[in-house]
């Protein structure tokens, strides 16, 4: 089978029009042997926000028929590459409320491929990445997440690797020739050429057999019928202490913000200006975050008037959600070297390059 | 509507008043707790009437004189969301300027009031009557009510509240009046007390769907494909129940007030042996119903129904009344350019509820009345004639035959 | 009867908070929207709630705070909130808030002061909704707060021109292209300042920023405890939208502040006031940022030349420095001869001290 659906999995955003660019040269890449497509923006994302998940397709075919059973969806089903544009987005996704974490090779079949951009190795990754039943391919193209804010893009290079790596993984539906066909036409032609080829070559690529990796808790969500639901629109609030469950938010996170409980002075800052109601206070004054409630936007590090008191740790340094502070409550000089760990190995900051956001 | 013995337990006194001063008494009589005004010629007259009646004390309520027909609509949907009882209205153009919060008052199913003194759609911004502004909520979950008489506007509002406040309903009502005949003309009309109206119409009570600091819910959340057409069949299934509340209420008054008509959907009119039967909604029916008269005296066995209620649309009553005879003529106060024969909207309905029918009758549209030019009674003898021709197949083209009009037509 | 206007009213939940220790703790706002992440408006509507307290209502129009926040059939507030559409927030809290009115006073509801918060964005509230809102700010029977969160475009929609986004911004509709290089030419209305002068009667009318957070707290109760239909105008940094990192949203907001682009004031019953930053650059004891600055920090700016940077900071200004209210009002002063306005001058507060001045009374 020469024809198939790419999915591509991003930050809202951030990545939009890196994942945009991609999904769009892949279908008109296709044009150049002959094939017909499409782009699908998955709609229910739309308006993106800032760090959200979201997906956009390229679906590529040989015939109409093939083409339109695909084209009335949000979200096609032939999936035969699935590329992830944020290795965080490893740990699954939850772009909206009631539909709880989905895995992020969700759809993928028996032998299809998951693309990560990452600087992460394999066995990491797999730490992350719920288990199948089937054998399937896991590649990564090594290298930073590249973002951009809405309106100026950063033209660095990724979106042509990823296009590269592609071509690798699935070259029945799109190859290499093809692509470089298509990325010739464009300007800085010869740079992006470069890129795409860098990305062919650079691609690790390998198997993962049936029942390896994390284990695999996804339950597809089941909506209530319109009977069980509440008349006139209606949902009950948020409970009065507690939080609203039915969206966590955390998928959102490519960071998230460690706190040095020694050197906290309880300022109560990083309370206040929370925008997502993160922190509680404990017995003891301090701000504890609940990290099922963070998105990871750094506003806490940034309004903490103490330094590397709120630190932003690269997500994948997580395995979990656990609470740091009963951590630090236990065993104090425990946590001071884990946090001194963090700060030396994992820390992300405002001028890293992971954040090529314009600031 | 027949006028028969008044209810020796309640008392009620007669005045001569219009139509719209009607629908002001009995928002008296129901102890509206808020309206929103905003003036259009012919719906406002009510307004003035009961910002009059709250100045004198004869009314507790709160009178907003809002600032656009959206403003209006708005603030009484946010005011019936707290379990507040509310009243509103417009007419043609400003009541397409309040479509937008029209829509969203059915989606959130709160049972608001309101009076369609129905008029033209601009331009040329006449003031006379056409249904045409009405109708355009007839997909949207309102409730539409047809009135023709005085009496009935105030009778037809006590029913409307009791309707849409029910819980099993629990949706919006719009009571039509056609432009001048109902709204500045006026009738002799029963009034009853407040005892009557007390023991009608219970409180309105949302419950657990009263937006107050005592209930924590959010109202109208944002949502999509996955819970939209869940939301959309409770509305529906919300109107179907509306036929069995609708019955259960028009029995009750007519017990109260101790006068109606047999059917609480249509009103007949020497229907039961009729060959043709002529349809129509508000104020038609007076010269139909003389024109009737007459022919029954030439011998000419004709009827007249009334619809009363267009939404929930009387499709069962139709058929039961109008299967296997000769003819039924439609006549629209309404337009519905470029439609089925180019009938107007009533035709449309009722030649689809007939459809199913194995001795369906022929079904004839007339275009009447628009822009409020009068419907006379020759008016009337001249659809007759038409309709039979047409029903014999006489009349070559089936397209809806426009009645008044100068100039030619097909 | 409708007709008694409210008087303002012992509100003790509602006491200023003085420092951010004073801040309550428990939220009547709280996590699961579905807000980008570093969003100022999402954490001005967390102050609002947390401002008002538990016997509060909220109507949300369509906006950013209405999709992002109850988006898929879940909801983040804790206290009662009710969609409203885009350009209804005046008539739905003036329905609301009279609906309670009527009903205390027919003896179907306790009687207790219900905070009613109706809550706008730029879009809702600066444009479509202006005229409801105007409205809203006549009917002095009601109490009603309409909070208008200012994140200067349709954000919502994927970034918009608004009558509220600052000239030059690049938005989806106002595209910097290759032969125009600014498309969004108008400059940014100012809309608490135009509803200050339209309408006397309004207890309360301020201009804040959810970049400091305990003043717009203060903001809030001041209005609620005022009473009648108040007013507040809030810009709010939107990382999507004016295209910045999203933890510099506190940093975005101040900056705007300090480069006086935003000013921070309130009027209440007549009286204005200037706050914090603003009002050290009014008084003279601090300098305004250059706008620069401020706008070479986001994406929506990117495009700007000098001329445009320039351009950017005249308009600025000639808001402090021609003003005859800086920052509120944009009428210059009168010529030279007559007498000052001012209370006294005006003959308003009393004909003594009118006299004393050595002004002539109207």
């Amino acid at each position: 089978m020469a024809s198939g659906s790419v999915d591509v999995t991003y930050r809202g955003i951030f990545q939009k029009i890196l994942a945009g660019n991609i999904v769009k040269t892949l279908v008109k890449a296709s044009r150049h042997s002959g094939k017909i497509g499409g782009t699908i923006s998955r709609y229910s994302d739309s308006p993106e926000r800032n760090g959200i998940p979201a997906k956009q397709f390229a679906v590529i075919a040989e015939s109409q028929d093939e083409l339109h059973v695909e084209m009335a969806k949000y979200e096609p089903d032939n999936i035969r590459l699935i590329a992830a544009l944020d290795d965080t987005l490893a740990k699954g996704h939850e772009s909206w409320a009631w539909y709880g974490i989905r895995p992020i090779h969700l759809g993928l079949r028996e032998g299809g491929a998951l693309l990560v951009v990452s600087e992460h190795e394999r066995a990491k990754l797999l730490e992350f990445i719920p288990r199948l039943p089937f054998e399937w391919r896991l590649a990564i193209l090594p290298g930073e997440k590249s973002f951009s804010g809405l309106w100026v893009y950063h033209d660095d290079g990724t979106e042509f690797r990823v296009l590269g790596a592609i071509a690798r993984l699935i070259p029945e539906v799109v190859g290499l020739e093809e692509l470089e066909k298509e990325v010739g036409k464009g300007p800085k032609a010869e740079q992006h050429l470069d890129w795409l080829r860098q990305g062919y070559r650079e691609v690790q690529v390998g198997t993962v057999p049936a029942g390896v990796g994390a284990p695999n808790t996804y339950e597809p969500v089941k909506l209530p019928e319109w009977t069980e639901m509440a008349e006139a629109i209606i949902v009950p609030a948020a409970p009065r202490g507690g939080r609203q469950e039915a969206f966590k938010k955390f998928t959102t996170r490519s960071e998230r913000p460690v706190i040095d409980f020694d050197v906290c002075t309880q300022c109560k800052q990083c309370f206040v200006e929370c925008p997502d109601s993160v922190f509680e206070l404990t017995p003891e004054g301090y701000y504890n975050p609940e990290y099922e409630a963070c998105c990871g936007c750094g506003i806490c590090a940034e309004v903490c008037p103490v330094d590397d008191c709120i630190v932003m740790v690269d997500e994948l340094a997580f395995a979990d959600n656990r609470d740091l502070y009963e951590e630090w409550k236990a065993d104090r000089a425990a946590y001071r070297q884990f946090f001194q760990g963090l700060l030396e190995r994992e820390r992300v900051t405002a001028r890293s390059s992971r954040r090529k956001v314009s600031a | 509507m027949a006028m028969t013995e008044v209810s020796r337990r309640f008392a009620q006194h007669e005045e001569l008043i219009t139509g719209t001063e009607a629908v002001a008494q009995a928002l008296r009589l129901a102890d509206v707790d808020v309206m929103a005004g905003y003036p259009i010629r012919p719906y406002d007259s009510v307004m003035s009437s009961v910002a009059k009646m709250i100045a004198n004390g004869q009314m507790d309520a709160d009178f907003i004189v809002a600032e656009s027909e959206h403003s209006q609509f708005e603030i009484v949907k946010h005011a019936s969301a707290t379990g507040a009882r509310v009243f509103v209205g417009s007419s043609g153009v400003g009541w397409m300027y309040a479509m937008e919060a029209i829509v969203v008052t059915a989606a959130l199913r709160l049972p608001v009031v309101a009076l369609v003194g129905n008029r033209a759609l601009d331009d040329p911004g006449a003031f006379g009557v056409e249904h045409n502004d009405a109708l355009m909520v007839r997909d949207s979950g309102w409730l539409l009510y047809w009135v023709a008489e005085g009496q009935e506007a105030l009778d037809a509002t006590l029913l409307a509240y009791r309707v849409a406040e029910d819980a099993r309903v629990s949706l919006p009502c719009a009571l039509s009046m056609d432009g001048a005949f109902l709204t500045h003309s006026q009738h002799l009309v029963l009034v009853p007390e407040k005892d009557l109206v007390e023991a009608f119409l219970p409180p309105y009570d949302l419950k657990k769907r009263r937006f107050h600091p005592d209930n924590p819910i959010s109202i109208a959340p944002q949502y999509n494909e996955d819970w939209v057409m869940e939301t959309r069949k409770q509305s529906d299934a919300a109107m179907r129940r509306a036929r069995g509340v609708i019955a259960e209420a028009y029995a009750e008054l007519k017990r109260l007030t101790g006068r109606g008509d047999p059917d609480p959907f249509v009103e007949t009119y020497r229907v039961e042996d009729a060959d043709y039967v002529l349809i129509g909604m508000g104020t038609v029916a007076m010269p139909i119903k003389v024109a009737v008269d007459q022919l029954r005296e030439e011998g000419k066995r004709v009827g007249f129904l009334r619809i009363k209620w267009f939404r929930p649309f009387p499709d069962e009553e139709l058929r039961r009344l109008l299967h296997g005879r000769k003819g039924v003529g439609v006549v629209d106060r309404d337009y519905s350019y470029g439609s089925t024969r180019h009938g107007g909207a009533v035709y449309n309905e009722v030649r689809s509820a007939l459809y199913d029918l194995e001795d369906r009758p022929p079904v004839i549209g007339f275009i009447a009345g628009l822009g409020g030019r009068e419907v006379s009674v020759d008016d009337v003898f001249q659809i007759e004639a038409k309709l039979e021709q047409a029903a014999a197949g006489d009349l070559g083209a089936e397209s809806a035959h426009w009645i008044g009009v100068r100039g030619p037509v097909e | 009867m409708a007709i008694t206007q409210t008087r303002p009213q012992e509100r003790p939940e509602l006491a200023p908070i003085r420092t951010i220790r004073d801040v309550p703790v428990e939220e009547f706002y709280t996590s699961g929207h579905r807000t980008c992440q570093g969003c100022h408006s999402a954490l001005l509507m967390k102050y609002l709630a947390k401002a008002a307290g538990p016997r509060t209502v909220t109507i949300g129009a369509t906006g950013c705070m209405y999709v992002a926040n109850t988006s898929y059939y879940a909801t983040p507030w804790v206290i009662p909130w009710m969609h409203t559409q885009l350009g209804a927030t005046g008539s739905a809290v003036i329905g609301a808030a009279a609906g309670y009115a009527v009903q205390q006073r027919k003896g179907k509801l306790a009687e207790e002061p219900i905070n009613v918060i109706g809550i706008a964005g730029d879009g809702g509230g600066a444009d479509m909704g202006l005229s409801a809102i105007s409205a809203a700010l006549q009917h002095t029977q009601y109490n009603v707060l309409i909070i208008l969160y200012d994140n200067e475009s349709y954000a919502n929609t994927d970034i918009q021109a608004s009558g509220s986004t600052p000239w030059g911004a690049v938005t989806a509709f106002t595209p910097s292209g290759t032969v125009k290089r600014i498309t969004q030419d108008r400059w940014k209305k100012n809309t608490p300042g135009m509803l200050v002068a339209g309408h006397p009667e309004a207890r309360y009318i301020g201009s804040a920023s959810a970049a400091f957070g305990v003043d717009v707290m203060n903001k809030i109760r001041t209005a609620l405890r005022v009473g009648g239909p108040t007013y507040l105008h809030v810009h709010d940094a939107c990382p999507k939208g004016w295209d910045f990192d999203p933890r510099y949203s506190r940093e975005l907001g101040q900056l705007a502040v300090e480069c006086g682009i935003v000013p921070l004031w309130e009027v209440i019953e007549g009286e204005l006031q200037y706050n914090g930053i603003t009002r050290q650059i009014v008084e003279g004891r601090r300098k305004r940022k250059p706008v620069r600055e401020y706008l070479m920090r986001q994406g929506r700016f990117a495009h700007f030349t000098e001329e445009d940077v320039d351009y950017f900071q005249a308009k600025v200004d000639e808001m402090w420095e021609k003003w005859i209210l800086p920052g509120v009002l944009p009428v210059q002063a009168l010529p030279e001869g007559l007498p000052k306005p001012g209370r006294r001058a005006a003959g308003l507060a009393d004909g003594a001290g009118a006299a004393a001045n050595g002004a002539v009374a109207p």
